[in-house]
């Protein structure tokens, strides 16, 4: 019981951010009908999740057969859910598919294209007026803190390499790496060299 | 589990509440009751049962296996809370009936459905349970969610849901059983003898609604009984799930 509440009220959350996105319930409508059964080995929960064109419906057990069953460990779904390359990540060999994984995907690809419009949001709350200077506000704020950070960044590596000489340089790092290559190739013609000088002065090959 | 004692007037009696009457008046009494408390059903649900009941119903969903294309009755559906989530599963090729014997509260559910969108798919239907005016072999599933306890024949209304179930459908009752902790057995006697009527007379002005709520939960099957009364209506793979320490269970019987 405790489970089932904490997951109505992810769906409630879930599906009140999928109503932010002009298009995700429309591409959701799709999927209406398709069961997917998530199933975590470590630590064992299981979950389902039944798109729709009103939103997510999750479950911890679902009487009817799953049409896609994505069977994993938690950090690898963890992975899944992060990753811009899921097709690698179900691939590696802790991930089991089983079913029509094109149900799966097609969910993924709707979580991962979604374009919140969290001022049409704040708009129902705080007004038409508000709402555009708030977010006008908020947006400067946070382009100029995305600079700032930038610009620190910046700053503190030409410190550290160029001014105080605690770390190299990335172009003198390059330099350096690509001098270590050419040592290494040459060290490894020279015992090549060797090797088969050895074997040529060998006896018992000449014979 | 129809009480077969003889009333003055010879005709069998069953209970209503703690109280006996003549079968024939149970079903205009319980009417009466729910025609008392239709209007705030849904905020009387929430306020007694501490919002649980979504939770109660959720599970339902989960048990019933309901797919798109599937035909689905909810009987007792009240205001259709369970019947709105079955629109969305069975999908624009399904179709859902939402039934009620008690007309008060089909119209708020309708009205309520109506608001939310929710047409297409789902028709209302004033029928009593004991005689489901549907074909035999009909429907892929069957719920029943705080309804059975209401009726006068149970088993006639079990048998009757068996007739309209395909084979291989499911029913599903979700209703108030009996606690399986003594303590809270103890607690919810209490809650349900003093709080429960109080709420009724502060939010509806109707405590005698609430009072029978409590009563008819009393002498109502338990979770054995229920089951084995779905058993001999001839429902196969009967089971049943405890929740909330078994304040409330709910049975599930295949067609065979």
């Amino acid at each position: 019981m405790l489970l089932a509440g904490l997951l109505a009220g992810v769906e409630r959350g879930l599906n009140r951010v999928l109503r932010l996105d002009s298009t995700a319930l429309a591409r959701l409508g799709h999927l209406n009908g398709k069961v997917i059964a998530v199933d975590c080995t470590r630590p064992a929960l299981q979950l389902f999740i039944l798109p729709s064109d009103e939103g997510l419906l999750l479950a911890t057990q679902w009487a009817a057969e799953a049409d896609c069953t994505l069977r994993a460990p938690a950090s690898s779904l963890l992975n899944l859910a992060l990753s811009r390359n899921k097709t690698a990540i179900l691939h590696s060999p802790q991930v089991h598919l089983e079913g029509e994984s094109a149900v799966l995907m097609d969910l993924a690809a709707v979580l991962q294209d979604l374009e919140l419009d969290w001022e049409y949001e704040l708009s129902r709350w705080l007004g038409p007026v508000a709402t555009p200077l708030i977010s006008g506000h908020l947006r400067s704020r946070a382009q100029w803190y995305q600079q700032g950070f930038a610009s620190l960044n910046q700053n503190l590596a030409e410190y550290l390499s160029e001014e105080a000489r605690t770390l190299v340089g990335e172009r003198e790092a390059q330099a350096r790496f690509r001098e270590l290559d050419k040592a290494k190739i040459d060290l490894e013609r020279l015992e090549a060299r060797f090797e088969r000088l050895s074997r040529s002065l060998d006896p018992s090959d000449n014979a | 589990m129809t009480d077969q004692r003889k009333g003055s007037d010879a005709e069998p009696t069953t209970h209503f509440g703690f109280k006996n009457v003549p079968q024939s008046q149970k079903a205009e009494k319980v009417a009466e009751v729910f025609h008392s408390v239709a209007a705030k059903y849904d905020l009387m649900n929430d306020v007694l049962s501490g919002g649980m009941h979504r939770l109660w119903k959720r599970f339902t969903i989960e048990l019933s296996g309901v797919r798109t294309g599937n035909r689905v009755l909810d009987i007792a559906g009240g205001t259709g809370d369970l019947a709105a989530k079955f629109s969305r599963l069975v999908g624009p090729t399904g179709q859902v009936v939402l039934a009620d014997i008690n007309g008060s509260m089909l119209k708020v559910g309708r009205d309520r459905l109506l608001d939310k969108g929710v047409a297409d798919n789902i028709e209302f239907v004033q029928a009593d349970a004991e005689k489901l005016p549907f074909p035999d072999n009909h429907f892929d599933c069957v719920t029943i969610a705080f309804g059975l306890r209401n009726v006068t024949r149970k088993e006639d209304a079990i048998r009757s849901m068996l007739r309209v179930l395909k084979p291989g459908g499911r029913l599903l009752v979700l209703e108030f059983s009996k606690p399986t902790n003594a303590l809270m057995s103890k607690v919810y006697d209490t809650y349900s003898f003093a709080f429960m009527p109080l709420m009724g007379k502060l939010i509806t002005n109707d405590a005698e609604s609430y009072r029978y709520l409590a009563e008819s939960i009393r002498m109502h099957p338990d979770q054995e009984t229920l089951k084995s009364m779905m058993v001999e209506a001839g429902f196969d793979r009967v089971t049943y799930h405890n929740m909330t320490s078994g304040i409330v269970a709910l049975h599930r019987g295949i067609k065979p």
